[in-house]
């Protein structure tokens, strides 16, 4: 018995419970684009918002109340994608469809539009080294501030600069020439 | 005038403290090409930013969103949510049996319908009034365990032949927090019985503490379990 009512929490408990549970699920779409701006592919990419769940629920303890939830998601997330899908992703990109987008058909222009954009950004993204390629998606696509993004990654704010500045050329050079 | 890559890529993002800033307009308007790389910047952020944008819109996939939803309902100790639904049919079905059984065991029916939901009455209020769980078996009727909640009611775990649930103490009645169709009585009924498997479940997962002893109980019931 005395095991089983451990395990009973107080009402308050609870209720910092399901706020969890619901700020981490209003983060997913966010999340998602995370994932796929480091994977490029869309599979890889849900593949790793799962793990990046799972982890998030088993690590709930360390998230401290009150702090911002976003950066910490993007932390595991982050984490996660090293430990499971670099390298991977590395294998996959060799091998990236020249014309994925435009094979789809039956959607309205835009919508392929939308898609054979989305698809040409993230191969060009996808050449770009890790370092650059994780600094690039936290503040130019998830609009994290320098010093926001220098904290998720875990590293000084020059080194991020100095990796977001050399990542912008190569993407303004890759995009630049396929336009 | 020259500015560093870093320190022109800052502006364009809105990254400087006022004074740099100043420094790079003033370079800017000196320097075409400078302006240029600066609004080089921009444009890439906001292609990068709209591109990636349809993915935040699209539907979250079931495989993605299901260990956020399914904790919830699978969270042990949850009493009231398990409540409200399993426990509604059992409820119902326990009332029924109990009304149209229960007569012969229970004169005046052993559940009846009080302000606040259900309320134990007749021979079941009188013997969750008296009876210890030391009496063993007293017409068909015995108290398995009694505890406070942590609301800070005296509850009793109780089975009788029709209907078993755990009852509380509220004000003079006995309101039933779980009800369960009957454990028969047979001798066997303890391993028996998966309902009263689950009913000690739910009382633990109400209790407060340990459950009362019999001195406790005695206690108890000389107080009129308040």
């Amino acid at each position: 018995m005395k095991r089983a009512l451990a395990s009973v929490s107080s009402p308050l408990e609870k209720e910092a419970k399901l706020s969890f549970e619901s700020d981490l699920t209003a983060l997913l779409p966010r999340l998602r684009r995370f994932a796929r701006s480091l994977t490029h592919d869309a599979a890889d990419a849900d593949d790793l918002t799962q793990v990046a769940v799972e982890r998030a629920l088993v690590a709930r303890a360390s998230f401290a109340a009150g702090t911002r939830m976003d950066s910490w998601m993007y932390r595991i997330m982050r984490n996660a994608w090293i430990d499971t899908s670099r390298a991977r992703t590395r294998a996959a990109q060799t091998f990236v469809a020249e014309e994925a987008g435009a094979a789809i058909g039956d959607d309205g222009d835009r919508a392929m539009e939308a898609r054979a954009e989305l698809d040409r950004v993230g191969r060009a993204m996808a050449t770009l080294p890790d370092e650059q390629r994780e600094a690039v998606a936290l503040v130019l696509v998830e609009g994290l501030a320098y010093k926001e993004a220098a904290a998720v990654l875990d590293i000084p704010m020059g080194t991020l600069t100095s990796r977001l500045v050399r990542g912008r050329a190569a993407l303004m050079e890759r995009l630049g020439k396929a336009a | 005038m020259s500015i560093d890559p870093e320190t022109l890529m800052a502006y364009a993002d809105g990254e400087c403290d006022p004074l740099t800033a100043r420094r790079v307009e003033k370079a800017m308007a000196a320097d075409p090409a400078i302006a240029a790389e600066v609004e080089a910047h921009r444009a890439l952020r906001m292609q990068l930013s709209n591109a990636f944008a349809p993915i935040a819109d699209e539907p979250i996939p079931a495989r993605i969103a299901a260990p956020l939803t399914s904790n919830v309902v699978a969270f042990p100790g949850r009493p009231r949510r398990r409540f409200s639904a399993a426990w509604a049919g059992a409820v119902a079905a326990s009332l029924v049996v109990g009304l149209v059984l229960g007569r012969g065991l229970m004169p005046a029916g052993p559940v009846a319908t009080g302000a606040s939901g259900l309320i134990a009455g007749g021979a079941l209020a009188r013997a969750l009034d008296t009876q210890l769980g030391s009496d063993g078996a007293r017409d068909g009727v015995r108290m398995l365990a009694s505890f406070r909640a942590q609301d800070g009611a005296l509850c009793r775990v109780f089975t009788a032949t029709r209907t078993s649930g755990i009852a509380c103490r509220d004000g003079q009645a006995w309101a039933l927090r779980r009800t369960m169709t009957g454990v028969t009585e047979n001798g066997a009924y303890r391993q028996a019985a998966s309902p009263t498997a689950a009913l000690m479940t739910d009382a633990q997962d109400l209790m407060a503490g340990e459950p009362l002893d019999t001195a406790a109980e005695r206690d108890a019931v000389a107080r009129g379990w308040r």
